[in-house]
């Protein structure tokens, strides 16, 4: 008898502390969670779209032909793109946030050096080609 | 007398307090920034990009206004150079999109004569 009234004593008391301590748990948990996207909102997040995007253009650059006509901004893209992906590793994520943004910048601007420089070309190719044919005509020269 | 010089000098000194507080409050020049507005206004005004790269001016400008925005209401040296840096940058795309449109009209005007 003695020692089903002490067992239940004992849960009792489990119980007790059970229930008292609950309120304790939820405070903390609240706690931690509070604190946790404190964090959260205030450090910034992988700038991983920015990355991409970066990476994107500087393919796009060296498709048209960026590589040939405008060598200096490319290197300078390529190399910023490296700084953000160094930046990223090392938890620096608004350092590797402006490097990309750079980089996306610099590879569009190769792109549109090179774009402008093949077209330049291209009509100083016409235009000569024109100034001989029209030489030819006035000489008298026919084909 | 004594009283009289001891009013003046304490107006005198709410004078220098108040200017200093004037000067505090009037908007200091970023060299950047600086940068970035001439370069954007040197494109702008360039009779060879007027209507030969609108999107790419547009742009420019938003890139400034933005840098405008963080350094008026964050003062954010690193964040306003950066944006400085990107709006100079853009300047140049545009430039080179006018050269672009420049010499593909050239081609259009040239194609004719050839035939």
């Amino acid at each position: 008898m003695a020692t089903i009234y002490n067992s239940y004593n004992r849960n009792d008391g489990m119980i007790w502390r059970a229930s008292a301590r609950r309120p304790l748990l939820v405070l903390s948990c609240l706690v931690i969670l509070i604190t946790l996207q404190t964090i959260g909102c205030s450090v910034t997040s992988m700038p991983t779209a920015a990355f991409s995007r970066a990476e994107l253009s500087l393919r796009s650059a060296v498709e048209a032909r960026a590589d040939e006509f405008a060598p200096m901004d490319l290197q300078r893209a390529r190399e910023k793109l490296e700084g953000s992906k160094k930046a990223m590793a090392a938890g620096r994520y608004d350092d590797a946030r402006r490097l990309a943004e750079t980089a996306q910048v610099e590879a569009q601007l190769a792109e549109a050096k090179a774009d402008a420089e093949i077209t330049r070309l291209a009509a100083d190719r016409l235009r000569q080609r024109g100034d001989t044919l029209r030489q030819e005509i006035e000489r008298g020269v026919t084909r | 007398m004594i009283m009289k010089l001891k009013r003046w000098r304490a107006m005198a000194v709410m004078l220098a307090v108040g200017s200093c507080f004037l000067v505090g409050c009037a908007p200091v020049s970023n060299p950047a920034l600086e940068r970035a507005r001439s370069a954007y206004e040197r494109v702008r005004r360039d009779p060879e990009v007027a209507g030969r790269a609108a999107v790419a001016l547009d742009k420019t400008r938003l890139t400034l206004e933005q840098a405008e925005r963080v350094w008026a209401e964050q003062k954010d040296v690193t964040e306003v150079e950066h944006l400085a840096y990107l709006t100079e940058k853009r300047a140049e795309i545009a430039l080179a999109t006018a050269k672009r449109r420049l010499a593909a009209d050239e081609i259009q005007q040239l194609k004719p004569q050839r035939d």
